[in-house]
């Protein structure tokens, strides 16, 4: 079984509405993920305290969430594995929706569907 | 020499491209059955145009993979249809969270699309995505069966986002089509309809280090709520997606190390190609000669390697009471020339010239597994995969041309 003593752990997050949860969230180092990403997110969680679930991040959580409740009756019973069944699917959602905004460029994005506009116009001589 | 062949009404109404006529995108493959049209209806441009319409293109080649979720597979989807060239994208003008891929030869087609229950159906039945019930095999088959045959077909579309299956979109056969999934080998009608299928086996420890990998950045998650999602999964997962790893033409099998004792972090890898004796247009990939056990480390004079080095095996052996035949890699590429050396001594890698999985692999560099067998293997089942395509249109074209003859 793959033990993280080796890893290091740092909890950078300073959240004070986030509801009560007493499970840290410890960052590993991974140095291929850009910090700014992780930034991002962080000022995610100020600002969608207060507003309703959207988004995927949000889904995740929320799941994870009614999956420990849902485990907490009966760990062996349909439910319990399927509410994890979706966490799983929201996480995998979550990392498709994280490397696609990685590679996208807004530019080339805009450019893609217009081409004519002046900041797309490319010169071949 | 002319080939007279009888069209149905059916085949007809296969993909039509309506083209200038200066445009011949048609391969020497493609039957073409051109119309003149002189009567303009409105919005279709003034004059004349040619419609062809590739009709019967029976050639469509039906690729499988099965691959647990979490676990390599959209990877491996875009260095397989980087082997073929372009770049696969989701259908332009479509539902922006459709999990189709479509390029020029190939279109990939994600199994999910075929849940029969969403995801409420799915928490008011206490049943996984893995679960056979949550999936329709007789429209998995039928969809399948009609792309092979050069129907167009309107498939459902399952969106990860919202859990909801949205109305369907449509798909034109394509010269290559990739079915991935949780479960494309399970139904065995649509498995005799595979050309090829490829299984994607990681051991658990593996899991384990890539879930923590993408998972921790996520807020809510933690090592507790990794370890608990993998291991609820895991019956169903072994019941209903591990058995189809004896159907497979090939297996990817991804392993911890063996050559850093005690080694907890997952780095490097030590990869399985296990490759199945016997099966039409597939010959495997081998080192030194085919049919003996060899143990090789490339590291030494002619190639200095860091820690922990490189080392491949070869041999036959017996995996599900089938012959096949095991490639292994056990560490990771640190330099090009270590790559291009490795390359250059495996023999029916079905490559068309010096160096080209050494190429595949540093256009995709940025690519989890580009420094380790994960995506060696894959770029070498993807030179497989088209070495197979190129065999089967060419046997097909053979056929019509040798009945006209006899």
């Amino acid at each position: 079984m793959a033990t993280l003593s080796s890893l290091s752990l740092v909890t950078t997050r300073a959240v004070a509405n986030v509801p009560d949860t007493t499970v840290k969230v410890p960052y590993l180092n991974q140095p291929w993920k850009r910090v700014s990403q992780l930034g991002c997110r962080r000022m995610q969680a100020f600002r969608a305290v207060r507003a309703a679930p959207d988004g995927i991040s949000e889904k995740v959580e929320k799941s994870i969430k009614e999956a420990q409740e849902a485990c907490s009756d009966d760990p062996a019973s349909g439910e319990c594995v399927a509410a994890w069944d979706e966490v799983e699917e929201l996480s995998a959602a979550a990392s498709h929706a994280r490397d696609k905004n990685k590679d996208s460029d807004p530019l080339e994005n805009y450019c893609k569907d217009n081409p004519e506009t002046d900041e797309c116009r490319t010169y071949d001589n | 020499m002319e080939v007279s062949t009888v069209y149905t009404t059916q085949a007809l109404n296969s993909t039509c491209s309506i083209s200038t006529p200066a445009k011949t995108h048609l391969g020497s493959h493609q039957k073409q059955v051109v119309f003149y049209r002189r009567t303009t209806k409105s919005g279709s441009g003034g004059g004349s145009c040619v419609i062809t319409c590739s009709a019967g293109d029976s050639q469509t080649v039906v690729i499988g993979l099965a691959a647990d979720s979490g676990c390599g597979k959209s990877t491996f989807m875009r260095r397989l249809t980087s082997v073929f060239g372009g770049a696969a994208e989701p259908p332009k003008g479509g539902n922006p969270d459709s999990n189709t891929l479509i390029s020029d030869m190939t279109t990939v087609i994600c199994l999910d699309d075929y849940h029969s229950l969403d995801r409420t159906g799915r928490k008011e039945k206490g049943v996984t995505a893995l679960d056979p019930r949550a999936n329709d095999f007789d429209l998995m088959y039928e969809q399948v069966k009609a792309l092979k045959s050069g129907v167009a077909v309107d498939k459902p579309i399952y969106n990860h986002v919202t859990g909801l299956l949205d109305p369907p979109e449509l798909i034109k056969p394509p010269k290559i089509l990739v079915i991935e999934g949780l479960h494309p080998m399970f139904d065995d009608r649509v498995r005799d309809l595979l050309d090829f299928s490829i299984y994607l086996d990681i051991s658990n420890e593996v899991k384990f280090a890539w879930k923590i990998q993408r998972d921790m950045a996520e807020r809510g998650h933690s090592l507790e709520s990794i370890k608990a999602s993998i291991e609820a999964r895991k019956p169903d997962f072994d019941a209903y997606i591990d058995p189809q790893k004896q159907y497979a033409d090939a297996v990817i099998e991804v392993l911890p190390t063996q050559l850093i004792p005690d080694d907890n972090e997952g780095k490097v890898l030590r990869v399985r190609l296990i490759m199945k004796e016997g099966v039409e247009h597939f010959s495997p990939v081998y080192l030194f000669d085919e049919g003996s056990t060899i143990s090789w480390i490339p590291c030494g004079r002619k190639l200095t390697c860091s820690y922990p080095g490189i080392k491949f095996s070869y041999g036959p052996d017996t995996y599900f009471g089938n012959e096949v035949s095991i490639l292994e890699m056990d560490g990771q590429f640190d330099r090009l020339d270590e790559l291009i050396y490795v390359e250059s001594h495996l023999s029916n890698i079905s490559t068309k010239f010096y160096g080209e999985v050494t190429q595949q692999m540093l256009k995709h560099a940025d690519f989890p597994g580009s420094n380790n067998g994960t995506g060696l293997f894959q770029t070498i089942v993807g030179l497989k995969i088209r070495d197979l395509y190129e065999q089967l249109t060419s046997s097909k074209t053979a056929a019509p041309l040798e009945a006209t003859k006899a």
